[in-house]
């Protein structure tokens, strides 16, 4: 097996399907290389696939062709402690009507279809094909090897997409040899289904309303949170622990998840569930401040593998970077190839497209929200704190009421300490 | 949720030749271990009796915990398998 191409895909994902799409639509001869016996195999994500402007350049009819779940009409944060909660929700008509906000997706499902979409166009799809190695002729990327198989699938320039450990990237030097624990998290989750009419009645949906709700106090103390997002039959319900806090806390992600569930409130809305399957995956959560380099000589790294992950508190945004990432390395391949240069003198100019676009902006705008997420009262203290202030709050027991303002300040003496706080808002100000 | 039953509710291919090689000498002298709580998937357990530790690959969720919480790098391999094996999601 000897072929040659114009450009090699790592990983069909959505940045590498993506990157595939946009040089297969220009007319070139690409190959995208998956490891998985089909695109999305191999992936989890939480669930919500956010607003994705770029690829519906691409493909006008997106939204009507990509096989979606639920579009979100509802969103909402739940603050949990092991006995009580507190829930803030939004819900607008402007999320229920086109174009809508984001949907919920299967990614074995969601990537199949897209990766198809770039084989429409022309690309080549190789799965079961786990890329071992760089192949290099005089000093110059010339292809890759597959792990277990002989010869070399050959092209000028390779876009690695293979998603956040990107051992591609790793291989070419771009990437550090070694992840920093602090910069990482994983997200474990519990697909239960269960039937429609139930989760339209549970959580308040009519015809393909979804819902999204996010938990802070999820965690047992450990840095991370909760999400659980509606399916049209089945839930997703998760969690996600900054490493470095979750290694040194003794517990375990399954552990940690069957508690959430079983959390009194939480146990209410999974009850009558039955589990589907359980997935895990690690997400690059550093930011701005982990990206790697983005290009080499003959090498472009896009998506999950160039860190390119938005973890801002609120939303986890990863696919709709991924994608635009992906779309932008192959803007430049196509230059590449009518420069006939893919030397970094050409291939950095992804880098230069990148900064110009949202991804970075933003990125950049959000780079000290890590720093927000690492504080550890988030995750135990305030939780308690809100839920004890509206205990004491709706409570009426024949004892004389303390007036709110009085009761927030003894409330927060009481449980973070009035430093604490005033320091914390100003993290998370700074922050957001 | 029982992990122990994880090949009940998550599908695998499983390939004989692990795609994760442990130097366990390495673990025996680590100060933390917190690969045998971190990873998902329970695939590390640590034997405080017989002082070892002891890698099954079978129900790895390649998730990739273990490769970025071990800090002493006591993998003398660690790579995702060989195309087709491993961990097969059918929806998630
Ligand atoms: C728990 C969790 C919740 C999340 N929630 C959300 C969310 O709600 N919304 C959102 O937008 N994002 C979310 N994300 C982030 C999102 O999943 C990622 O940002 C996104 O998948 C990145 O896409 P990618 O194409 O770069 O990488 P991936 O999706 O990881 O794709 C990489 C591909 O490369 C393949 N591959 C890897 N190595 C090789 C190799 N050597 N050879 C061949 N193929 C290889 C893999 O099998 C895979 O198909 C979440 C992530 C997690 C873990
Ligand atoms: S953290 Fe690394 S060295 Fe320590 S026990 Fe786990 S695998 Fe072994
Ligand atoms: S990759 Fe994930 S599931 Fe596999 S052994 Fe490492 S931590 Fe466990």
């Amino acid at each position: 097996m000897s072929k040659q191409y114009q450009a090699i895909i790592v990983g069909a994902g959505p940045a590498g399907s993506s990157a595939a799409l946009t040089m297969a639509l220009a007319g070139l001869d690409v190959a995208l290389i998956e490891r998985g016996a089909f695109p999305g195999e191999k992936n989890m994500f939480g669930g919500i696939l956010h607003r994705m402007t770029s690829i519906e350049e691409l493909m006008p009819d997106f939204w009507t062709k990509a096989p979606l779940e639920r579009h979100i009409a509802k969103k909402g944060t739940t603050f949990l402690t092991r006995e009580a909660s507190f829930n803030v929700q939004h819900e607008t008509v402007n999320f229920d009507r086109a174009p809508y906000n984001g949907y919920t997706v299967f990614r074995p499902r969601f990537d199949r279809w897209l990766a198809e979409e770039a084989v429409k166009a022309g690309a080549t799809l190789i799965t079961r094909s786990t890329v071992d190695d760089l192949i290099y002729k005089n000093d110059r990327i010339a292809g890759v090897s597959i792990l277990g198989r002989a010869g070399q699938i050959k092209a000028p320039v390779v876009i690695a997409a293979d998603g956040v450990l990107s051992f591609t990237a790793q291989k070419a030097g771009l990437r550090r040899p070694k992840f920093n624990a602090d910069q990482m998290a994983v997200g474990v989750k519990a697909l239960i289904d269960m039937p429609r009419e139930m989760i339209d009645d549970r959580f308040g949906l009519v015809r393909d309303q979804g819902f999204a709700n996010e938990f802070v106090g999820a965690t047992s103390g450990v840095r991370g949170g909760g999400f659980l997002y509606t399916n049209y039959d089945s839930l997703s319900i998760g969690l996600v622990f900054h490493l470095a806090s979750l290694r040194v806390s003794g517990k375990t992600p399954y552990d940690m998840l069957n508690e959430f569930m079983e959390q009194p409130q939480v146990a209410k809305l999974v009850r009558g569930g039955r589990l589907m399957e359980y997935s895990a995956h690690v997400i690059p959560e550093g930011g701005y401040n982990m990206i790697p380099e983005l290009a080499g000589n003959g090498i472009l790294v896009a998506g999950d593998a160039a860190a390119l992950c938005n973890a801002t508190g609120v939303n986890l945004e990863g696919i709709n970077l991924a994608s635009h990432s992906g779309i932008l390395a192959g803007k430049t391949v196509i230059e590449a190839h009518q420069r006939q240069d893919f030397s970094l003198k050409t291939l950095k100019r992804y880098k230069e497209r990148l900064d110009l676009s949202w991804v970075m902006k933003d990125l950049k705008g959000f780079r000290n929200a890590p720093r927000m997420l690492h504080i550890d009262r988030i995750y135990n203290e305030y939780p308690e704190l809100v839920c004890s202030m509206m205990e004491h709050i709706y409570r009426i027991d024949g004892t004389p009421k303390v007036s709110i303002p009085k009761l927030v300040l003894r409330e927060v003496k009481e449980k973070v300490g009035l430093k604490n706080a005033i320091s914390d808002a100003l993290t998370a100000w700074r922050a957001l | 949720m029982n992990i122990d039953e994880i090949f009940d509710f998550t599908s695998f291919t499983i390939d004989r030749e692990p795609h994760i090689v442990l130097d366990t000498t390495v673990c025996a002298g680590c100060d933390n271990r917190g690969c045998t709580n971190s990873c998902p998937a329970r695939c590390y357990t640590w034997s405080e009796e017989e002082q070892k530790m002891t890698f099954v690959h079978d129900g790895c969720l390649e998730c990739g915990t273990c490769y970025v919480v071990c800090h002493k790098s006591a993998f003398t391999r660690w790579r995702y398998p060989r195309g087709g094996y491993g961990v097969a999601y059918r929806m998630t």
